[in-house]
């Protein structure tokens, strides 16, 4: 028994937990701050990155020092690789919420389009979902549940491509189309979010089977 | 990563406000007790200087690993700790060594009661053609620690990992044992007259994988209530084991002579991962000895 190593890889796969709570806090903060128009809660979202960045520079240093000092090899290796690229996925999830934030604070002045703003919360709770799913599995090591991340990642998807359609039947209102361009932005946050929940299954995947795939190909759909 | 562009304000949402969890300590956050001082010490074959003015301090309830290429007098250092070179008519110490403030060269210190202290575990596992128990027995009696020796033993068994393979049959040849079982047994006896410092010269290098292994675990236990120094000629072992790690090298003179000297000191992580010295570097990443 590596009991050094072992504490290290717990110690490892707790924070990123931890991180992944944080990230979903996050998401559930810049999701209210965009309903309710709350430019102050939006500052606290931007603010509280901070924590996740915290979480995700000792990720990043626990790695670099089990790496140099514990030489892990094969699933113990896989399990460090899918940390650090984990780690990666969640810091970028948080940074969205923040951008998501900030495009709340330029508008909330705009009395928005409601089925739009019904549209973000099912798009946000489907990424909240996905979060889930995605660390759940990744913490079970179960390959399937993390390949449902893809059906999931269609609906986000659907709901992107709808919001947009939305969007630009909002006529010619110089502010409200303003907001629209903002709000486009928002729906490719939450889509990107729902992208890295995906990246996140492709990583348990890895950890389990040893091979890396794609669950899907951007560049190569099926037809 | 995104940056903030505005102070922290207060938190208005219950849900973010749950998140802001203490820090998790940092690893070395406790303040460290010295308990070795060495100042300038240089080591003297015959004249010849094996080793040059190392200074370096080494703390309490860690491991401090001594690495280096053959020759750069890293096993010649360890043995300053507790006298073993005086073993040696030529050898001279300059220099000084400071044990918990003291100078363990002092006048008066007696190498005996150094060695009780600070004790040794070799390369080679060197049991007692004896029982398991007396082996362990053997230090407490000379040194008249006879009060509860059974309970003494089985502690320091204990502690070396080795109680429950061997607590059935204490009165069989420790020449019975296995290598690794051997080389806890040596660890068991060194324990036994309760030293606060473990000295380790190569305790692995003849020893199996897996009985390295168990070593190596049992250092990391033991740093809890003692002081380890190793001496490695296996850099891994060093990665996984130590605290703290010395890179000694070896300096070649004019006409051939070769000392020893102390390159680089620092927190194992530094010395591998970002080294400041170039030939630190060259050792840890393989490209020179």
């Amino acid at each position: 028994m590596r009991v050094v190593l072992e504490e290290e890889l717990d110690t490892l796969q707790a924070t990123l937990h931890e991180e992944g709570e944080l990230v979903l806090r996050a998401l559930r903060g810049c999701l209210n701050a965009l309903d309710q128009r709350d430019p102050e809660l939006a500052d606290e979202v931007i603010a509280f990155d901070d924590e996740v960045d915290r979480q995700y520079l000792s990720i990043q240093a626990g790695i670099e020092s089990l790496l140099a000092r514990q030489t892990p090899v094969a699933v113990d290796l896989r399990l460090v690789l899918a940390i650090l690229h984990n780690n990666l996925h969640l810091e970028r999830m948080a940074d969205y919420c923040v951008t998501i934030a900030k495009l709340t604070k330029l508008v909330y002045g705009v009395a928005p389009d409601q089925r739009l703003m019904r549209a973000f919360e099912e798009m946000g709770s489907r990424a909240e979902e996905m979060i889930r799913v995605a660390l759940d599995s990744f913490e079970r090591r179960d390959v399937s549940g993390a390949e449902g991340l893809v059906a999931l990642d269609e609906l986000i998807d659907r709901a992107n491509r709808r919001i947009v359609q939305h969007l630009l039947a909002l006529g010619n209102n110089l502010t409200l189309r303003e907001w629209g361009l903002r709000m486009i932005i928002v729906s490719r946050c939450l889509e990107r979010i729902g992208d890295h929940a995906v990246d996140i299954g492709e990583q348990t995947a890895y950890l389990v089977t040893g091979e890396f795939r794609e669950f899907t190909d951007a560049s190569h759909r099926a037809s | 990563m995104s940056e903030t562009e505005s102070a922290p304000v207060k938190i208005v949402d219950v849900s973010l406000d749950r998140l802001l969890q203490p820090e998790r300590s940092a690893r070395s956050s406790v303040a460290r007790e010295t308990v070795f001082q060495v100042k300038g010490v240089s080591v003297l074959y015959a004249g010849n200087r094996a080793l040059d003015a190392v200074t370096l301090d080494i703390y309490r309830n860690e491991v401090t690993a001594f690495i280096g290429p053959s020759g750069c007098g890293k096993s010649t250092f360890i043995r300053c700790f507790n006298h073993m070179n005086a073993l040696i008519p030529s050898a001279r110490i300059e220099g000084t060594i400071l044990f918990n403030g003291e100078d363990l060269y002092g006048p008066g210190v007696d190498a005996v009661e150094v060695r009780k202290l600070i004790g040794m575990v070799f390369q080679k596992p060197n049991p007692f053609p004896k029982s398991i128990f007396d082996n362990v027995a053997f230090g407490p009696r000379v040194l008249g620690m006879k009060d509860g020796l059974n309970e003494r033993v089985e502690r320091a068994l204990s502690q070396a990992a080795l109680w429950e393979e061997v607590k059935d049959r204490l009165k069989s040849s420790a020449l019975s044992l296995s290598g690794g079982q051997q080389q806890r047994l040596c660890i068991a006896r060194c324990l036994a007259v309760e030293p606060e410092v473990i000295l380790m010269d190569e305790p692995a290098s003849a020893l199996d994988p897996i009985a390295t292994s168990r070593i190596e675990e049992l250092m990391h236990q033991l740093k809890k209530d003692y002081t380890i120094v190793v001496v490695t000629h296996n850099m891994q072992q060093a990665a996984r084991v130590a605290d703290m790690t010395a890179f000694f090298s070896v300096n070649q003179g004019a006409e051939g002579q070769r000392t020893g000297v102390l390159v680089e000191y620092d927190t194992t992580h530094t010395i591998f991962t970002q080294p400041s010295d170039k030939r630190t570097e060259d050792y840890v990443t393989g490209r020179f000895g």
